[in-house]
């Protein structure tokens, strides 16, 4: 199944995040961001289903949640980055 | 032990502030530095905590800063607005925690009010010291020493009309008057976390609306790779590992001052305090009391303040004396030279400490002359 993966500076952004998702009815988890995805060193990140991308940016935007990326994890294993504009 | 010190902090704290700090410690590891249970348990004992605060402050969870006390947070806003010949205007009410920072900082102070319990005084002359070219503003929500209530609504309104950064300092009404940071729209609200938030001692609460000047740096769990500071909140101002236990203990003050609300607490203090300057005026007390009173009231007798401090709690009834390191205060009173006993009544008021104090300080305490 693929999910999506949005990457934040700050582990209360991700926090925030996280309760506006579930308070909406998105499944979802909070990791701490992969190495290699954040050059500036640690961060944290939210997954959830694909399915709910659209959604989840739209709450996001609607609550000013800051965020810095945006990744497509697919089944086999291979991450993409989504090159959508996030601002 | 009949407990009126609530002014320096409150006592006792409810169980169920000392049941969430066993339970954090026995939970929690450090938040924001791994992904395992424990540190993701710590991280959401202090999410909690924001969350509440935001709720009850009516701010962004990111926006409310931890602190270890209502000084720090004030020291961060102040470094933070303040430079070296900075003219900034404050009450006549400060605390040390405002008035020696700005000290420190080299700032030029001009102090507005000195009329106890007279907003009218106190709007006049801030509004004159903003027209004399102040360029921040400090003021206390409520006077530590003598329970006034100052027109902050005002005084924020007059700041914001003439592009003045301000700080509030919510020492003594957070959890005792509803206070909201969005409406006031201040740069900086500082709080402690311990008195009427209920918290334990050693936390503090900086709500912020522009970025601080971090007092301390080093790791926050974020943007590691990088040598500054991050610049965003909270992590700016959050360098080092957090006082997970106390914030926990934090939170659920905080969650228990929502459930019976900052306005009822804070009509509950001062109805108490209404009655208890009336038992010490009754008993020649020299009582300073007035509109616009929370539930702290100052009060002197035939004796110093600090010996009959002493004589009250050698009848196990616990208060103040001295100059509550707001001398400020005490000279715009003119009770500088002598000092004042101080009650500060909390949450817990009850008749039986009135009748208590009534008792002990016409056993202990000689009438004024």
């Amino acid at each position: 199944m693929k999910s999506f993966f949005i990457t934040f500076r700050s582990i209360t952004h991700a926090q925030r995040c996280e309760r506006v998702f579930t308070a909406e009815g998105i499944k979802c988890h909070m990791r701490r961001t992969p190495r290699w995805m954040e050059e500036r060193g640690c961060g944290y990140g939210i997954e959830a289903k694909l399915t709910e991308l659209n959604q989840g940016l739209e709450i996001l935007r609607e609550n000013e949640i800051p965020f810095r990326k945006s990744y497509l994890f697919h089944p086999d294993g291979v991450v993409e980055e989504l090159r959508y504009d996030l601002s | 032990m009949i407990y009126l010190d609530n002014g320096a902090t409150s006592f006792p704290k409810p169980e169920c502030v000392c049941n969430a700090m066993a339970e954090a410690m026995q939970t929690c590891a450090n938040p924001g530095r791994g992904s395992h249970e424990a540190a993701r348990a710590g991280a959401e004992m202090l999410y909690d905590c924001r969350e509440a605060a935001g709720e009850l402050f009516r701010c962004l969870p990111e926006q409310v800063v931890f602190t270890m006390n209502c000084t720090q947070g004030l020291n961060m806003a102040l470094r933070t607005l303040v430079k070296p010949g900075t003219k900034v205007v404050i009450s006549g009410f400060e605390h040390n925690a405002v008035t020696r920072t700005l000290y420190g900082l080299g700032a030029r102070v001009l102090v507005a009010g000195h009329r106890l319990f007279d907003q009218e005084d106190t709007l006049r002359s801030f509004y004159k010291a903003l027209q004399q070219g102040a360029r921040v503003a400090v003021f206390t929500h409520v006077s530590n020493v003598f329970g006034y209530i100052l027109p902050i609504e005002e005084m924020a309104r007059a700041c914001i009309r003439r592009g003045i950064p301000f700080v509030i300092d919510a020492a003594q009404s957070a959890g005792a008057l509803p206070i909201d940071f969005r409406t006031l729209g201040a740069d900086f609200i500082a709080m402690p976390g311990h008195k009427g938030l209920l918290g334990p001692m050693g936390t503090g609460i900086l709500l912020c609306k522009r970025l601080p000047k971090p007092l301390i740096m080093g790791g926050t769990g974020s943007e590691s790779a990088r040598q500054q500071m991050p610049d965003f909140l909270p992590d700016r101002a959050e360098a080092g590992t957090a006082n997970v236990p106390g914030i926990a203990g934090l939170g659920a003050g905080i969650r228990y001052v929502m459930e019976k609300t900052p306005a009822a607490i804070g009509i509950h203090e001062q109805k108490t305090a209404a009655k208890a300057v009336r038992i010490l005026k009754d008993l020649g007390m020299e009582v300073f009391s007035g509109p616009h009173q929370l539930g702290t009231v100052s009060f002197r007798c035939g004796l110093d303040c600090e010996t009959a401090a002493l004589a009250l709690a050698q009848e196990d009834i616990a208060v103040r004396a001295g100059l509550h390191c707001a001398p400020l205060a005490h000279k715009s009173a003119g009770t500088l030279d002598t000092g004042t006993v101080r009650l500060s009544f909390g949450h817990d008021a009850s008749v039986e400490h009135l009748q208590a104090l009534q008792e002990t300080v016409q056993k202990r305490l000689p009438p004024v002359m």
